[in-house]
């Protein structure tokens, strides 16, 4: 099966031969049904990615494919696009606005209108089809928002920044409607500087610095650290065997709680020695570490990211 | 074209809703229905300088609300980043520019319509006759701003609201001296002159017998002609340009 997006040899240099590259070389893969993240700091080229597949930006070159056709205005319409911190007339209703947008998808008035209030509902507006814009707060636009990029229930949608301006419980709900949207077979392309929501929800990511590719792979395969295994240990000594102490790194204690790295290789004999001394031990999976190291260490690092996964 | 109506719908719906429109409206509305107070009128000429008073002034309010709803349009949808959403769907970029150049264009109808239904009451009420000529110069002032907004829409999809106002507010001064620059049809370069003469019909149809359908017919032609070149550079310079 093609691929939801397929991005080959992006680029972007805007004022003229000499002028500033934004984006160069970028390859994207999005798999279809999946929940992908772009991350990248600010400038980092993300959003003239994004652009220049929805045709908002003419690329100085490359590829770009939306479920297996040229990313032209044909396919666009198979397309949701959230775009970062959307702005609506203020003197428009939440739908009016989904008309609009359903209108201009194809959608006959009827199929727009009976489509609305579920959707509003789905984005946490429900009853608020009538309401002009200018009385929404920045949280509600960013909902209508998102439900202008589902009206015409696109099998591919692109999100940019979607928690943005949302408080917790509605960061909560976008990370729960994006999951439910891959459950129902939606493509998922999401842009995020929320790094513990892209971790928690997406498949694969492609982290871009400074118009490039700097990494991409699965979560799991750019944050699992080769070779070690995570121990949490409980246990009423107020240190750990002295065997033990000679193995682990990155340690961390709290109430009685000691979590830790081990060598795999030493993973038995850990557990053994703990288990001697009356320790118990509460988990013992491959060691991971945060999105948010990861991508400090990227951004700082950059020379010494040589790991699986990382592009040079 | 669902695509074009639908941009054009909302443009209304958002333009109808401005209060600023509303105001100019409504200023002008109560200047015409207080035109025939004026003191100077002269015996027998009384409905005739109503007329030309009254189509004047809904020339400077159409002109107004044209401006008012043509020069920040695009601009600023594309400074808020609202039409990202639009145009990353199905939509061309002609498709948004005549859509919003026709949704401006409509709601000036509805204005120009709203000026024409009073000055034309106002006129029958205090005159006692109804005055259906002037419906002719109120076509020919909707014609001529729809073409300043085409213009508007046009400039704004490459620069900046206030380079627009003033190429505007420019192009209005220049259509309009044709003939006092170059004399007469005898100059070479009367033809090529950009003129919106065509479309001032206000002496004849305030001194006289307004102006033959064939008159009218020349006006719908270069009202089209107008239109169709200015959305067409205006698609083409929006076709080009990164948002």
């Amino acid at each position: 099966m093609t691929p939801a997006i397929r991005i080959e040899r992006a680029h972007k240099r805007y004022g003229g031969a000499t002028g500033f590259v934004a984006v160069s070389d970028v390859a994207l893969t999005v798999n279809r049904g999946s929940i992908h993240g772009l991350l990248g700091p600010n400038g980092a080229g993300k959003t003239t990615t994004l652009k220049m597949l929805l045709g908002l930006v003419r690329p100085s070159g490359g590829t770009f494919e939306i479920l297996g056709e040229p990313a032209g205005p044909a396919v666009r319409a198979r397309v949701g696009f959230l775009p970062e911190q959307p702005y609506f007339s203020p003197l428009l209703t939440a739908a009016e606005v989904l008309m609009l947008h359903g209108r201009l998808s194809g959608m006959a008035p009827s199929e727009v209108e009976s489509r609305t209030g579920e959707l509003l509902a789905r984005v946490g507006l429900e009853g608020r089809e009538k309401t002009r814009l200018a009385k929404y707060s920045r949280g509600m636009l960013q909902r209508v928002g998102i439900a202008q990029a589902l009206i015409a229930a696109p099998e591919v949608v692109v999100l940019d920044e979607p928690a943005s301006g949302l408080d917790p419980v509605g960061q909560r709900d976008v990370r729960n409607l994006m999951m439910a949207l891959a459950e129902e077979g939606t493509t998922v392309l999401l842009s995020s500087h929320q790094l513990s929501e892209v971790e928690a929800i997406c498949d694969e990511v492609t982290i871009l610095n400074h118009g490039r590719v700097a990494a991409e792979g699965s979560i799991d395969d750019l944050l699992n650290v080769a070779g070690r295994t995570s121990v949490r240990a409980r246990g009423t000594a107020p240190a750990l065997p002295a065997e033990v102490q000679s193995l682990m790194e990155d340690v961390a204690v709290s109430g009685g709680v000691w979590v830790f790295s081990v060598p795999d290789s030493a993973v038995r004999a850990t557990v053994d020695i703990l288990d001697d001394n009356g320790w118990a031990i509460e988990s013992l999976v491959p060691k991971r570490q945060s999105l948010e190291d990861y991508f400090g260490r990227m951004l700082e690092e950059p020379s010494r990211m040589a790991d699986a996964g990382v592009v040079s | 074209m669902n695509r074009v109506a639908a941009v054009a719908r909302a443009v209304v719906a958002d333009a109808i809703r401005r209060r600023i429109v509303w105001v100019v409206v409504l200023f002008s509305l109560v200047l015409a229905a207080m035109i025939p107070m004026l003191p100077s009128y002269g015996v027998g000429v009384a409905d005739a300088v109503y007329r030309e008073i009254a189509l004047a002034m809904t020339y400077v309010a159409a002109m107004v609300v044209t401006l008012v709803l043509s020069v920040s349009r695009i601009p600023v949808e594309v400074e808020r980043r609202t039409l990202y959403s639009v145009l990353a769907r199905d939509v061309r970029r002609w498709e948004y520019v005549l859509g919003t150049w026709l949704g401006i264009t409509l709601t000036l109808a509805a204005v120009t319509a709203a000026f024409g239904g009073i000055i034309f009451a106002v006129g029958w009420a205090v005159y006692g006759a109804p005055m259906w000529m002037l419906w002719q110069g109120v076509l020919a002032i909707w014609m001529e701003a729809g073409i300043i907004a085409a213009l508007c829409v046009a400039v704004s999809t490459i620069t900046l609201p206030v380079i627009v106002a003033v190429a505007a507010l420019a192009f209005l001064f220049i259509a309009h001296v044709r003939a006092d620059l170059l004399g007469g049809p005898e100059n070479p370069l009367w033809y090529a002159y950009p003129s919106l003469d065509a479309f001032n019909i206000i002496a004849p149809v305030s001194h006289g017998s307004g102006v033959s359908l064939l008159y009218l017919a020349t006006m719908v032609l270069a009202f089209v002609g107008w239109v169709g070149a200015l959305v067409f550079l205006g698609a083409l310079g929006f076709s080009r340009r990164d948002l």
